[in-house]
């Protein structure tokens, strides 16, 4: 009776911390394959990613990881971002100052403002570079042509996050880029000059547009883009996850799993050497499937394809954590040696000559200064339906999963292109554009 | 009468409309059509009825300020005022191109922006800018004193005598 009463509470008591820690995480550090399968699938964090992930996904030098890149400095920018809310207030008669109290009082204020300045240079690049390297992949082919547009606008989201965060210093520079932006917005038809209006709230720029700008850039616009980004995410894992060159899956066409084991050298119809090296990968037979097997689409196959899926967990997830390591890296690199640049304050008055935009946007600008309906209004909008529809249009499923396959010459020509001029374009508006928009040499 | 009664409704008859397709048709409009609403007052809500900035309507002196051949251009407001002889006009100092402000210049006006050039009435003599630049209307308020409305464009041209 006595022993009874003691052990009870004692039990419990000692029991208490595995008790706890065993009811949030239900596994432990998994040592075998169901306890890898069960740590990515039962965990909130994890359960985005699937079971297991094709080795193709995982090699640096396909994806180059930079749809990760672009998420991490995202993240980056989330938390500095919620910071800098702390000492910012979006009033014309403040603001300025606060950018000066960043600078000198507020303890890793200049830090803080560096590292967002820079990861949103960061992040427009990379959300840039990622787009490049989906295209000349090849992967926004059927199944993938909706993520790929759901890709545009998260590229259209991240260059109006980042338009918007450009006004908020309210020193010169913010001033007459967001003076000249809205500007280049009025030259739509019929829609124009009303969208420049209900954007600055009123027809210039000043408190109305600064305190617009600031709502749009601290809360709508950071609400719409994880919703399209998970969107983004969802949509990699339901599309059959990264995409990856026919080859890699050759197994599965045409052939009965009863007939697989039979195949052990290339059969006649895969004439190339990766088929072959697939064709001698084991292949999984007679396995059981739950709800997961049944579910039809364009998902990865399971059973008759040969296997070359690794655990995501500890595969994947070091891979990500390499990236994020490596991306917080570099942003801090960064913003420990160069200082996000200020400006004058505000003058109404005088524009600074000449008014440049951030060098995303200078190759709008430059083609601006020769029509401002068409290098502002018509080009861009023809650019951007013309992404939006490339994967209706361009539907062969040839030279998919590989970088600058010979079936794509055409594709990857006309949209290496597009890449070059802009960039060239975004070269002269930056260092070959002085006073009056005249041409300079920069040497 | 073999046919069981509760599938009557949704029977597809062909051609004939049924109740239950004509209520969806309704529920899905209604639906649809309140989400237009609330769009559209969306849009009504964030387009503001009234400015907090500079009014667009403004006072500017009393037409002795402005002796005859000048060419005064009030920045903070953006409109130069031209007063020859007994004819008084507002020129805006908007840039069309894209928003700077031109200033005034020898020749009419030009913009340190992108090079756009205008002369003495605002039309277009170089640089990209598409048109020229708008005329505000200019009124003698009861009080004596002129009034330009950055709200009514008026033609080129068309000036006030005082």
């Amino acid at each position: 009776m006595n022993t009874q009463m003691k052990s009870g509470p004692w039990k419990t008591l000692v029991g208490l911390p595995q008790n706890v820690w065993g009811s949030i995480f239900r596994n432990p550090l998994p040592s075998s394959d169901l306890g890898r399968a069960s740590t990515s699938f039962t965990n909130f964090f994890l359960h985005l990613h699937p079971v297991k992930v094709h080795r193709n996904s995982l090699r640096a030098t396909y994806t180059l990881g930079l749809g990760l890149i672009s998420f991490f400095l995202f993240f980056i920018l989330v938390v500095t971002g919620i910071l800098l809310m702390f000492y910012y207030v979006p009033s014309t008669t403040q603001a300025y100052d606060r950018m000066l109290d960043l600078r000198g009082t507020v303890a890793f204020g200049i830090f803080l403002r560096n590292m967002h300045r820079w990861s949103a240079h960061g992040m427009v690049a990379a959300v840039f570079l990622h787009m490049c390297r989906v295209f000349l992949t090849g992967s926004y082919k059927p199944p993938r042509e909706f993520n790929w547009v759901l890709g545009v606008l998260l590229l259209l989201v991240t260059l109006f996050m980042s338009f918007t965060g450009y006004l908020l210093p309210w020193d010169q520079l913010a001033f007459w880029a967001i003076t000249v932006g809205t500007s280049i917005a009025s030259y739509a038809p019929l829609i124009g000059k009303q969208v420049k209006f209900i954007l600055l709230g009123d027809t210039t720029v000043g408190q109305e547009a600064l305190l617009r700008f600031y709502v749009l850039h601290v809360a709508v616009l950071p609400a719409v883009l994880p919703l399209l980004a998970a969107l983004h995410f969802w949509r990699i894992r339901k599309d059959g996850g990264l995409s990856r060159p026919a080859e890699e899956d050759a197994l599965s066409a045409d052939m009965p799993a009863a007939q697989v084991e039979i195949v052990k050298g290339p059969p006649v119809v895969m004439a190339t050497s990766a088929a072959a090296a697939a064709a001698a990968e084991p292949v999984l037979q007679k396995r059981h499937y739950g709800i997961q097997g049944l579910v039809r689409g364009p998902f990865t196959k399971i059973g008759n394809v040969p296997d070359r899926s690794v655990f995501a967990w500890p595969n994947l997830f070091m891979a990500e954590l390499v990236v994020f390591l490596i991306t917080v890296a570099g942003v801090l690199t960064v913003s420990l040696f160069f200082n996000a640049p200020l400006e004058e304050p505000v003058n109404v008055m005088h524009p600074p000559n000449p008014a440049k935009a951030p060098w995303y946007f200078l190759g709008l600008q430059e083609q601006v200064s020769y029509s401002a309906f068409w290098g502002g209004v018509g080009i861009p909008t023809v650019e951007v339906l013309l992404l939006l529809i490339v994967p209706y249009i361009d539907r062969k499923i040839a030279g998919v999963g590989r970088w600058f396959a010979r079936e794509r010459l055409l594709a990857n020509f006309l949209f290496l292109s597009f890449v070059i001029v802009n960039v060239i374009l975004i070269i002269i508006g930056t260092f070959f554009r002085g006073p009056n928009w005249e041409f300079v040499s920069p040497w | 009468m073999t046919k069981d009664p509760k599938n009557r409704a949704t029977e597809d008859t062909g051609n004939g409309m049924t109740r239950r397709r004509m209520l969806s048709w309704f529920s899905g409009f209604g639906l649809f059509g309140s989400l237009i609403i609330t769009a559209l007052s969306n849009l009504i809500f964030i387009k503001p009825r009234a400015t907090y900035g500079q009014p667009n309507r403004f006072s500017i002196g009393k037409p002795e300020d402005f002796p005859s051949g000048a060419r005064v251009s009030l920045d903070t407001r953006r409109v130069c005022v031209v007063r020859d002889g007994d004819k008084i006009a507002a020129i805006s100092t908007t840039c069309t191109h894209l928003g700077c402000i031109v200033s005034v210049s020898e020749t009419g006006f030009s913009c340190p922006c992108h090079g756009s050039r205008y002369d003495q009435d605002g039309n277009v003599t170089g640089g990209p800018a598409p048109k020229a630049l708008p005329w505000f209307d200019v009124r003698l308020a009861p009080n004596g004193e002129l009034e330009i409305d950055k709200d009514t464009e008026i033609e080129q041209g068309s000036y006030l005598r005082v």
